[in-house]
């Protein structure tokens, strides 16, 4: 009997998709190497032809023992947990955990690294559930500082500035701090 | 060779810049190992362009220092949060973190100090004693056949462990294989998979695909927790192990430094295939496997060692051949050239007080290891207390400042957070993360030497499998394979 789920279909279906994206798209550079018989093309197709078996060999665990955990495998960390959503408002908050660092990482070139990681600390420490205001504000102004500490006046790190007023004048405003502040310390 | 050794350590220890240097890497190889979010690699980047001021056997040596204490560093990131501080550190996680989830963090923090002590000590040994005729056994003996080789059975030995089914663990190994493919190919240079991204034409960079892979996504699985109310805090305990404990997994313990050395003299490979191979190991001679990755201290003690023990392997082909065998020797390699200086043979007749200034500083670093890891791992279990909600961002920034050091690119960074969405996903579904991360990291190496090898013999598979070390591994690999195909499908047959 089947033991499929919709979820195992999708799995499948998203594997098949990557697997067929990446051979059509292995035609773009198809082209020979004068020393190299097999050609750009060569191992990243071998490589799907492998995945595409091990897809169906999958597929085929899948429908006959679902999730079900393979006898005798070794090093699993991640065990499957049932973990439910009993509201929207969890799903929400997961949905923003997930996205908040990709919108921090794309504003880092117009709005740069001094402006953007504020922002970044304060909101992750909220959407983590934390809900006291002096911690917020406090915890975010600790390690924005220990950042700072380390990389910038430490270790010089370069960091992203921005590209746009004010954000990149503020960049520029800390980026001198710690200039006087080297030459001050003769560091 | 005694004498050359004490050579090197009045060099090293009558200087006091030098003791200086010595000291900073230590203690910063360590920090940033332990720090989860970044690694020894992030502060490489950092300090590389430093070292142009330093004499070049300072340079050499500080970056020689990081990258044994930052090894050992990394062991504690992956065994109290389940962050492997660099990829050689992942099997530790396996059985580190089931062992802090039952309380027993102490111990398996304490094993880690002890064998990655122990698999350095002997590995710095053996280099100072065996560079040269090892460097001159491996160019006879070790070609492109045999690395591709090696490299084949590493993931089959891979895809067998981490993933819930055999199937998962090669769907793993085989995305980290694809992934690599984006880039240069490394033959011709023809642009593969950029997606119209200029930047990918120099391929997925290791940095942020390690980091997204295990330091992000772990945060998002705790975040998950988090947000629907079954978060836990890992409990933290000081019982470091006993020595009687210890002395019981002693055959674990050789047989993972004869690992460790073997994979790091080989160019190319590392200390990252010699953990996954040393925990294999171990799995494979066990009397019980099951208990393999649900907190069981020989596969902490047998990855630690294995890993350590490359470190000084891994020296002998950048110091021997001028190849290096991972990030943090390709590192070195760069160390040198601000130098104008090339890695090689010639730097043993050029250069014998560098050589012998780094061999001295690596075999001190790794007994610090015993002594102040002691101490520091102490302070660092107390991380375990900070709340999860006040770690999480410093993680994540700490990870997005070292993904966007290594090129300077925020588009490194926006990878990093979209492997760790990805790898947060795949976890949930069952897939091997370190087997993503070792296909990524051996997928250029797999492919360069698979090409190198077969215009070495005119294509002709037998005159391929007749290299007496490359049929062993290739044998070794096969069967790993087809085993692992038939417990899976025999298992999934079975009503």
């Amino acid at each position: 009997m089947s033991r499929l789920k919709t979820t195992h279909i999708v799995e499948t279906l998203i594997w098949l998709t990557i697997i067929a994206v990446f051979f059509v798209y292995s035609f773009e550079f198809n082209q020979e190497i004068e020393i190299y018989i097999f050609g750009a093309t060569g191992w990243p197709r071998v490589i799907l032809g492998l995945l595409l078996l091990v897809t169906m060999g999958n597929f085929l665990h899948l429908y006959k023992k679902g999730s079900e955990v393979q006898k005798g495998r070794v090093g699993i960390t991640d065990q499957e947990e049932n973990i439910s959503y009993d509201s929207l408002y969890s799903i929400w908050k997961l949905i923003a955990i997930l996205s908040l660092p990709l919108i921090f990482a794309w504003s880092l070139k117009p709005v740069g690294f001094y402006s953007a990681t504020p922002i970044f600390i304060a909101l992750t420490i909220l959407l983590l559930g934390e809900k006291r205001i002096k911690w917020v504000l406090g915890i975010t102004l600790f390690i924005y500082l220990l950042l700072i500490v380390l990389f910038m006046v430490i270790l010089n790190a370069p960091l992203p500035q921005g590209n746009i007023s004010p954000f990149y004048d503020f960049s520029a405003f800390m980026l001198t701090l710690n200039t006087n502040l080297h030459q001050s310390l003769n560091f | 060779m005694i004498d050359n050794f004490i050579s090197g350590s009045a060099a090293l220890f009558g200087d006091p810049f030098t003791i200086g240097i010595f000291i900073f890497g230590v203690i910063g190889g360590m920090l940033f190992g332990a720090i989860p979010g970044v690694s020894m690699l992030t502060l490489a980047a950092i300090l590389l362009p430093f070292t142009a001021s330093l004499e070049p056997a300072q340079g050499v040596m500080l970056f020689a220092v990081i990258y044994c204490t930052g090894t050992y560093g990394g062991a504690i990131t992956a065994i109290l949060f389940n962050i492997p501080g660099a990829p050689e550190n992942a099997p530790t996680a396996f059985d580190g973190y089931p062992m802090t989830l039952k309380g027993q963090s102490g111990k398996a923090v304490g094993a880690a100090v002890l064998c990655s002590a122990i698999g350095g000590v002997s590995s710095a040994l053996i280099m100072m004693a065996a560079t040269e005729p090892l460097a001159n056994w491996a160019i006879s003996n070790i070609g492109p056949p045999e690395i591709f080789a090696l490299v084949f059975f590493g993931l089959a030995v891979a895809s067998s462990v981490g993933g819930r089914t055999m199937w998962k663990g090669w769907m793993s190994v085989l995305l980290g294989l694809l992934v690599a493919t984006i880039g240069q190919d490394p033959v011709g240079g023809i642009n593969r998979y950029n997606f119209g991204f200029a930047d990918l034409a120099a391929g997925i960079a290791f940095v942020p695909a390690i980091m997204g892979f295990f330091a992000v996504s772990e945060i998002f699985v705790q975040a998950e927790k988090k947000a629907v109310g079954k978060y836990e805090a890992p409990k933290m305990s000081l019982d470091f192990p006993t020595l009687l404990e210890l002395w019981t997994h002693k055959i674990a313990v050789i047989r993972s430094m004869f690992v460790g050395f073997f994979c790091g003299i080989l160019p190319g490979i590392g200390a990252t295939l010699a953990a996954f191979m040393g925990y294999g190991e171990a799995v494979r001679w066990s009397k019980d496997k099951e208990s393999f990755g649900k907190g069981n201290l020989e596969g902490v003690i047998s990855s630690e060692t294995a890993n350590n023990a490359a470190t000084g392997a891994a020296m002998i082909p950048l110091l021997a051949l001028g190849l290096p065998g991972g990030a943090m020797t390709a590192l070195m390699v760069g160390v040198f050239q601000m130098h104008d200086l090339e890695p090689g043979p010639m730097v043993f007749y050029n250069s014998p007080d560098l050589i012998w200034i780094v061999f001295a500083a690596m075999f001190y670093a790794n007994l610090s290891i015993l002594f102040i890891g002691l101490i520091e791992t102490k302070t660092i279990l107390y991380l375990l207390k900070i709340p999860f909600q006040f770690l999480a961002p410093m993680i994540l920034l700490l990870a997005s400042i070292g993904s966007y050091i290594g090129r300077g690119l925020v588009l490194d960074v926006i990878i990093m957070f979209g492997a760790g969405i990805m790898g947060f996903l795949l976890r949930r579904s069952g897939y091997s993360i370190p087997g993503i991360v070792l296909g990524i990291i051996l997928g250029k190496i797999g492919e360069q030497n698979f090409a190198q090898g077969m215009q070495m013999v005119h294509y002709d598979v037998l005159e391929y499998l007749s290299r007496p070390i490359c049929l062993l591994l290739i044998i070794a690999g096969l069967l790993t394979f087809f085993t692992g195909i038939y417990k899976a499908l025999s298992f999934s047959l079975k009503s």
